[in-house]
């Protein structure tokens, strides 16, 4: 290795080797140890700083501004979530009083008992009919998406799929959020067609006369509840069936289905509301001003998982991603300011969630917990964070670049009348010097000035002769060529260092030259010798 | 001296600019991050395919852009016509308009004049806007040259015939479906049905059940006008005073006095899924509506073919049918919505993604190149039978057809609704008078007594 660096390397290494000694033994002249100083005095106020955000939380304040967002989101939609399932829980729990009371008074007049309702199809159409205005006032009211009725018998018992067939009556409102419409948003989806055509109200698409209650919890839940659980008042068995998508259509609903209880305390249907996944997009939308991906949803909740699978969503965000994998999300709570939500072990949505009480106590389904929760996509979190802390860095970095540049020119301006002045004190002649501005500097000038005079003056007095500077001169062409090129530079003015520097020799070399030249010039300072020189100036004297 | 200051200022400047602009982003999100909110028609079987759309937007090209596309409102397109209204109008109760709707002309023209819709033409080049089929620009071309309905799918009229029921009839009476050409045929065909289904409750007299119904009755008498060289609209209103006219008119009327032909509220579909009528003129996007059964009021069922025709012509008539669809309108906002909206019409319509689109809804695509060999590609992949038919009938009417475009002018709204409206009404009043008449009368009489005077009633109402 050592032979392949080139001659032309080692001498510029040598050489730098060389500046370096230089500097050792001259030390760091005064320019940049000012500017060395005025750095490190940046970089420690930059230091302080940095010190100062990590301690107020500075580098986490993004993180912390958006939990407080997601907290308001969360606070304002589990507020309002709760209040609407509550009302609706109540409404249909009306719904289904009225709607008992109203068909066992129209059965009893029939002469038919609640009990014996399916052995009389025939008078399904009439029952259901009677019911319409009632469904139709209560969905209106209900601030719902759609109102249903199921009465536990089918118009045609004789057909195969007849135990799992039960007609009923099902309005569905297209546009839920509309106060008044001229055209007519209400339609039919399950029920007699004679009933629409008489109000004026279309079928649905995916219309059918009757339920499919082949698998239908909203059905078969709230009645095996109210059968197993006698007595209990309806506010106890209304049941909200998880979101599912309705059949036929590619929408999902939620229930809530209360059952028909006679006066008898026979079970012959269930009834109540529906809330759309429309409806809920539109009605628990959270404010996406900072995150656009912002998303709000309803889930069942199991121990530390939320049901994706099963929820209502509202926001800027597809949910549909996750839901084409499993649906179930993992809840991670790791002492961050959010909730880590995964699947699979990766880490999808940072958020919160909060408890939903859909159910009151004694309730039988009060073991089922739901949970409202706030998330956005874990990496649209980062990305903001990031960049704000970007920003932060990128502030002091600007501050670092401006406080070394201004560094550079204060220490230049600083030193400028320095550099000025000692030039004047380096020339030898004093007394034409002009002013720097400096005080301390022009108060040494005129030390000097004073110095040299007394210095001439003591000279005066101890009768320095003419013949003591013959001696003088003489004694100058004693000095060894080295030695008489030191002099020659102190009598142009250089200092030492200077001539140290001037003739590439160390200070030490320079300071061994002064000895002997003060021997044998026969005098005891560099002041005694400038002095010397300065007098066979002024007398004309050639040296 | 003096320039190292100027250098120094200058990059200071730079820097402090940079810096600048990295904390606006910061404060305002990520980069361009757009959310449109969107209202479209596409319910029933449609909203799947739409749902799958849009998400795919959002995770391809709206995630490279920063667009998100967030649907708040799926109604029939009447309803979605009352709400644009609405909230043009800024009634109570009304929601805020979307970013982008999809909407018929007639509704377009309304929010355009009230300048809520964006001109089109500042979101395409002209070489894009070449690419599409220069007739379905047209149709959303009003206010001057100004395009505020861009096409996103177009269909057509066309016959719906329930095969199961029609063959059955057919066997027992020796009718064929070719008579079903016609629009003469169809009402001859019509009071066969009448009489045939009458004779099966023998118990019962005048039982009979309807055979025909148009969902449109304002777009069968353009139609039927047009067809037999007359106009319909003229100066901005209804024009029934040609003897054609008066002929379009009379032959629905007649066969829906008499019990052949339906007057409903409604679209012809709601019949069709309780058996009470055979066929239907309609739209060719209103296939998904159609039910696969048959649900009578006794709750049995029965599977229902379904044979989609070119729409039918008068026997002196020319093969002209209606060019419907409507487009995607871009409400105005602000520059980045508009370019958004833009940039996600270009990506909805190119010939890729919109044939996906029109062949799972059974609409035709809107561009040329779409409408080549691709669509035939497309069409063999289809699985779905009655989507099959209907694009085969649209096809051979794309060849066969003349189409025209529903006059657009400023009161054409209030017109269509009050020609529809004032039908139903007669009709159903001269029903009810044929029906009482019925009892004394034989039915020719009684339908002659029951209709004299009220053509010229109606007509002179406009």
């Amino acid at each position: 290795m050592k032979n392949m660096v080139s001659p032309q390397r080692r001498k510029r290494i040598g050489l730098i080797k060389q500046e370096l000694m230089k500097t050792g033994t001259l030390g760091i002249p005064m320019g940049p140890r000012l500017f060395l100083l005025l750095v490190i005095l940046v970089f420690t106020i930059i230091t302080g700083a940095v010190a100062l955000m990590l301690a107020t939380g500075t580098f986490t304040a993004g993180l912390t501004q958006s939990k407080m967002i997601v907290e308001n989101e969360l606070l304002h939609a589990s507020q309002e979530i709760s209040q609407r399932y509550g009302q609706i829980s109540q409404q249909s729990v009306e719904f289904s009083k009225a709607v008992s009371d109203a068909i066992e008074k129209e059965l009893k007049d029939l002469g038919i008992p609640v009990s014996n309702l399916h052995r009389h199809p025939e008078v399904l159409e009439e029952i259901l009919s009677r019911q319409y205005d009632r469904a139709l006032l209560t969905l209106q009211i209900s601030k719902s998406s759609g109102a249903f009725l199921i009465l536990d018998a089918t118009v045609n018992p004789a057909l195969d799929n007849a135990q799992n067939s039960r007609a009923g009556l099902y309005l569905k409102n297209m546009e839920p959020n509309i106060i008044s419409s001229s055209t007519p948003t209400i339609i039919v989806f399950r029920g007699f067609p004679s009933i629409g055509r008489r109000n004026y109200l279309s079928l649905h698409a995916q219309w059918q006369m009757e339920f499919d209650i082949e698998n239908a919890p909203y059905y078969h839940t709230p009645m095996a509840a109210a059968a197993s659980n006698p007595g209990l008042p309806l506010a106890r068995l209304y049941y909200w069936c998880s979101p599912f998508t309705l059949q036929g259509t590619g929408e999902q609903v939620m229930l809530c289905s209360v059952p028909l209880i006679d006066s008898t305390g026979t079970v012959f249907g269930v009834c109540g509301f529906e809330i759309s996944d429309m409806l809920f997009k539109l009605s628990h939308m959270p404010e996406r001003s900072i995150y656009s991906r912002l998303f709000c949803a309803l889930s069942p909740m199991y121990r530390n998982t939320l049901a994706f699978d099963r929820s209502l969503f509202a926001g800027g965000y597809s949910a549909k991603t996750v839901l084409r994998n499993n649906g179930i999300l993992e809840i991670t709570d790791n002492d961050m300011p959010f909730h880590s939500y995964s699947q699979n072990g990766v880490s999808l949505f940072l958020g919160l969630h909060a408890p939903i009480k859909l159910y009151p106590e004694g309730s039988a389904f009060s073991h089922e917990n739901w949970a409202a929760a706030i998330m956005v996509p874990q990496e649209d979190i980062v990305a903001i964070i990031s960049r704000l802390n970007l920003l932060l860095f990128s502030s002091l970095a600007l501050l670092a670049i401006i406080g070394i540049i201004a560094s550079f020119i204060l220490s230049r301006k600083f030193l400028k009348p320095i550099a000025r002045g000692l030039a004047i004190i380096k020339s030898t002649d004093l007394e034409q010097a002009p002013k720097t501005k400096v005080p301390e500097i022009d108060n040494l000038i005129e030390h000097l000035k004073s110095h040299n005079k007394e210095l001439y003056r003591k000279a005066m007095k101890g009768k320095l002769s003419i013949s003591l500077l013959d001696e003088f001169v003489e004694n100058i062409k004693t000095l060894s060529p080295s030695e008489r090129t030191v002099f020659d530079l102190y009598a142009e003015g250089y200092t030492p260092k200077e001539a140290a520097k001037k003739l590439f020799v160390s200070i030490n070399t320079i300071k061994t030259h002064n000895k002997r030249i003060y021997m044998k010039l026969n005098v005891a300072s560099r002041e005694e010798l400038l002095l010397y020189i300065s007098m066979l100036k002024e007398i004309g004297k050639d040296i | 001296m003096k320039r190292d200051t100027f250098v120094i200022v200058a990059f200071v400047f730079i820097l402090g600019t940079i810096l600048t602009a990295c904390s606006s982003e910061i404060l305002t999100g990520p980069k361009n991050q757009v959310i449109l909110t969107l209202w479209h028609n596409y319910g029933g079987q449609l909203k799947d395919t739409m749902d799958e759309m849009i998400d795919k937007f959002n995770e391809t090209v709206g995630a490279k852009e920063g667009i998100i596309i967030s649907v708040t409102s799926i109604s029939g397109s009447d309803t979605l016509h009352d709400k644009l209204i609405m909230a043009a109008n800024g009634e109570p109760g009304a929601p805020s308009l979307p970013d982008i709707t999809t909407a018929y002309p007639k509704t377009a023209l309304i929010l355009a004049q009230k300048r809520l819709l964006c001109d089109l033409n500042e979101q395409f080049t002209q070489e894009e806007l070449s690419a599409y089929v220069p007739g379905f620009l047209q149709e959303g071309k009003f206010l001057g040259d100004g395009l505020y309905v861009f096409p996103i799918a177009k269909s057509t009229e066309a016959l719906f015939v329930n095969t199961t029921i029609f063959d059955r009839f057919a066997n027992e009476t020796g009718v064929s479906i070719d008579d079903l050409k016609t629009f003469e045929g169809i009402f001859h065909t019509a009071a066969l049905y009448y009489d045939w289904t009458d004779r099966q409750t023998p118990d019962i007299p005048n039982d009979g059940k309807m055979f025909f119904m148009a969902d449109s009755l304002y777009n069968f008498s353009l139609i039927g006008c047009k067809q037999l060289g007359t106009e319909f609209i003229r100066s901005g209103t209804v024009d029934l005073t040609t003897p054609r006219a008066r002929k379009v008119w009379e032959s629905y009327y007649r066969s829906a006095v008499r019990g052949h032909a339906a007057i409903f509220d409604g679209y012809a579909t709601d019949l069709a899924k309780t058996g009470d009528i055979v066929c239907s003129i309609g739209s060719t996007a209103g296939i998904s509506f159609f039910s696969p059964t048959v649900t009578y009021s006794d709750n049995t069922s029965e599977p229902a073919e379904l044979a989609v025709l070119p729409y039918p012509t008068f026997e002196e008539g020319k093969r002209i049918a209606l060019q419907r669809g409507g487009g995607m309108c871009v409400i105005r906002s602000n520059q980045e919505n508009e370019r958004s909206a833009g940039i996600f019409l270009k990506w909805f319509t190119s010939p890729e993604n919109n044939l996906r689109f029109v062949s799972s809804a059974g609409y035709l695509p809107v561009t040329a190149e779409a409408f080549g060999e691709i669509m035939t590609r497309e069409m063999d992949s289809i699985k779905e039978q009655n989507i099959k038919n209907m694009l085969a009938a649209s096809r051979t009417m794309q060849r066969d057809y003349e189409f025209c475009v529903a006059p657009l002018f400023e009161e054409v709204d209030q017109i269509q609704d009050l020609y529809e409206k004032r039908f139903k009404e007669t009709a159903a009043r001269s029903r009810e008078a044929y029906l009482n008449l019925l009892k004394s009368q034989k039915p020719e009489d009684a339908y002659s007594i029951a209709s004299t005077g009220v053509f010229d009633e109606f007509k002179d109402a406009f």
